[in-house]
């Protein structure tokens, strides 16, 4: 069996078992955690600390002023190749393709020279984003295996892509096969490390907020 | 083929033809034209210094019709046709420049099987081999009727 | 005047044959178009075949369907794979020959000894080995038998087609017959692939042609195929690829995309992981070629094509178990089932984490009592 059709096949079917079962098992996992007890005496009432979680999803996509100047650089830097990464993800026609067959659903694409041109720089915005966290005192002190391997696994997947579409790095098959399997290594590390921010993200702020809401304090 | 025609045509005329000026009156020659060109006009020299025939092979090259136009337009119409009946008819034309020949070989069916530029003094399709002289002698012999005189050695 | 060979060259056949030099001439400059060699290439390699012997060549055909030998011979106007017989001897075909029975194997086995060392052997057909070979027999001989011993004295051997280049259609899961392709059993030859379902008959012609007049394999892929024809993919060659960079897509056969000409890919094209000359000889003499007629692209060329799952499932859907594709029922049944599984692990680890939790209060609370 060669690469590509391994890959393809049952590489993204146990990709694909592991990710859901792991992306699952945790949000249950931590879903049904105790909260704490509370000995403040409650300044909102439950629906309106609510209300306020959900404002604080939305507010803390933006660093207060007063941090701006020290993280802000991260922050911009960080969006882009998020929004890079979806347009790539989900607006190139093979891969529409690809989520097509899996969901039943298609919707129109970009022209692939635009999407080479948004992978190229989320690729360098990538490489950037390692420089800062290598370079950074602070940042380099925090980071760990689970930083690295997840910045390693994404930018494989990207690095992959581009060179099967460039037709450079090798025999297109071998290329494309390595870039399906590096997507694969992706779907199996997810649910075990930090790129399990996206699903904890909005759950956590909203924790947060109504729990300062709760008592009162601003977030 | 309205390239031969012309030259019947010309030919008939005493007259010298002048090559046509063909960025006069068609506008600037592209650019892949202009290499073929230059390139023709390097094999020129060559065969000019050491006898050596050179081609290139137009179907090879990312050429449209048009560029087809152009190199044969930039070459111009010559003196020499020539007419190969063999398996189909395939045609050489000298073009304006001497020493450069525009061949197109076709096939019994009349497709084009090869279209391309050779740069020599003759083109080397034609000359005929030594051995292909004694075997029509020999035939000629055979077919007068006369015995075969002594070879020697 | 006679020669002092006892054989005759391509030329003086080709002579008897009606065929002047400049006719001969003429093809081969062709064919080094088609061989991306330069024309006075073919020149020289015509001058090359007119002064050489012919070469014998046993053509043994076995588990094939003889859409091949067809491809060859069936070639619309004559060009040089019709004149590939007149510089070929082919000593023995089952299919062409007019010879049969014990006087053709006798014609065969006396070519074999006569140029023993020096004949050209082509296969098409893949070689069946399971039950001692019994699938494939000929004069009670299998088609194993017959191919090593044919190869022994070969000097090269031409693997015509996917069959005996990989296994084609009778490797095809589940094998019944333990087809094998030649290189899988033949080690110690050189071995050139010309595969295709069928190959198109330029490229037979051309690569017997090329070995013929120099006397040496070509440059050859990981696969044995001679890179001249083999090293581009369709994508690479293929007139729609703008309408793929762009994204335009036929989305079923017979719709406005596919009427205006764009991409096939979601229509199952393999043309970028197929390596072959389709998209620019093209076949019956240039005429078209699947892509141009509206039809995604099999990839015939490759090993396996028939177990890569469907032929109208684009390469990039995913591909459960051998041969089937992901529905997006199955898909919903597979990932349903995972995250069922997941729930119940999620359950589990939230009852061991709030245990741990009670515990952790409860000491704490302890603390404190003793504190206060």
């Amino acid at each position: 069996m060669d690469l590509v059709s391994f890959a393809r096949g049952i590489g993204f079917e146990v990709a694909l078992v592991v990710f859901c079962a792991g992306v699952v098992w945790r949000i249950v996992g931590f879903a049904l955690l105790r909260f704490r007890r509370d000995f403040n005496e409650p300044r909102n009432s439950l629906v309106k600390a609510m209300i306020g979680g959900m404002v604080a999803t939305g507010s803390r996509s933006w660093p207060h002023p007063e941090f701006i100047g020290r993280t802000g650089a991260g922050e911009v830097i960080g969006y882009s190749y998020h929004v890079g990464l979806f347009i790539v993800i989900l607006l190139f026609a093979p891969h529409i393709v690809f989520l097509g067959s899996l969901l039943g659903v298609t919707w129109p694409a970009l022209p692939s020279s635009v999407i080479t041109i948004v992978s190229v720089i989320t690729f360098t915005l990538l490489l950037a984003v390692l420089f800062r966290r290598i370079t950074h005192r602070v940042l380099r002190l925090l980071s760990n295996f689970d930083d690295y391997f997840s910045w390693l696994i994404t930018t494989l997947v990207i690095a992959t892509g581009l060179m099967a579409t460039a037709h450079i790095g090798g025999p297109y098959q071998t290329i494309l096969g390595l870039h399906i399997l590096s997507f694969d290594a992706l779907l199996i590390w997810f649910p075990f490390g930090k790129l399990m921010h996206a699903f904890y993200i909005f759950p956590s702020r909203a924790v947060n907020g109504t729990l300062l809401s709760r008592k009162g304090a601003a977030s | 083929m309205v390239r031969i025609q012309a030259v019947k045509g010309l030919t008939a005329i005493p007259i010298r033809v002048e090559p046509r000026d063909s960025a006069a009156t068609t506008g600037t020659i592209g650019g892949g034209v202009t290499a073929i060109l230059i390139e023709i006009a390097a094999q020129l020299d060559r065969l000019a210094d050491d006898g050596e025939p050179g081609a290139i092979d137009l179907r090879s090259l990312p050429m449209s019709s048009d560029d087809r136009e152009q190199l044969l337009d930039a070459l111009g119409p010559g003196e020499v046709t020539i007419t190969l009946q063999g398996d189909g008819e395939s045609t050489i034309c000298e073009t304006g420049v001497h020493g450069v020949w525009w061949s197109e070989f076709r096939d019994r069916g009349g497709a084009l099987i090869a279209a391309f530029v050779e740069i020599a003094r003759v083109p080397t399709i034609l000359p005929v081999e030594p051995d292909e002289l004694r075997r029509g002698a020999q035939s000629l012999r055979t077919g007068v009727g006369g015995a075969a005189p002594p070879r020697g050695s | 005047m006679a020669d002092d060979r006892s054989e005759p060259t391509i030329g003086e056949i080709l002579q008897t044959h009606g065929v002047s030099r400049r006719t001969f001439i003429k093809y081969c400059t062709a064919m080094a178009s088609v061989l991306a060699l330069p024309p006075l290439a073919g020149r020289a390699m015509a001058e090359q075949l007119l002064a050489a012997p012919r070469p014998s060549v046993i053509y043994l055909s076995f588990q094939e369907c003889t859409g091949c030998l067809e491809s060859l011979t069936r070639s619309f106007s004559p060009t040089i794979e019709s004149l590939i017989f007149d510089i070929i001897s082919l000593d023995y075909d089952d299919t062409l020959m007019a010879a049969a029975g014990a006087q053709a194997e006798a014609a065969r086995d006396k070519a074999m000894k006569d140029n023993y060392g020096k004949y050209i052997v082509i296969v098409d057909g893949s070689v069946p080995t399971s039950d001692g070979g019994i699938y494939s027999c000929a004069a009670g001989r299998s088609a194993v038998d017959i191919l090593s011993e044919a190869a022994k004295g070969a000097a090269a051997i031409v693997c015509v087609g996917t069959c005996s280049s990989f296994g084609g259609i009778p490797f095809a899961d589940p094998n019944p017959t333990g087809a094998q392709p030649v290189s899988a059993l033949i080690t110690d030859k050189p071995i050139i692939n010309v595969s295709g379902c069928p190959p198109i008959p330029e490229v037979i012609a051309g690569t017997l042609l090329q070995y013929v007049s120099t006397g040496t394999v070509p440059e050859l892929d990981e696969h044995r195929r001679p890179k001249v024809f083999f090293g581009n993919t369709i994508h690479d060659r293929c007139y729609r690829r703008s309408f793929y960079d762009e994204g335009k897509f036929a989305k079923s056969f017979d719709d406005e995309g596919a009427r205006n000409g764009w991409c096939l890919f979601e229509l199952g094209c393999k043309g970028p992981t197929t390596y072959n000359a389709c998209a620019t000889i093209k076949w019956n003499g240039g005429t078209s070629f699947p892509i141009e007629s509206g039809h995604g692209c099999l990839g015939c060329s490759e090993p396996g094509f028939w177990d890569k799952g469907s032929f109208y499932s684009p390469l990039s859907a995913p591909r459960w178990g051998k041969a089937g594709e992901a529905s997006p029922r199955q898909v919903l049944e597979v990932a349903g089932a995972a995250v069922v599984a997941g729930a119940a692990l999620g359950v589990a680890s939230a009852g061991l984490s709030r245990r741990r939790q009670r515990q952790k209060e409860k000491l704490n609370a302890d603390d404190e009592t003793e504190e206060g």
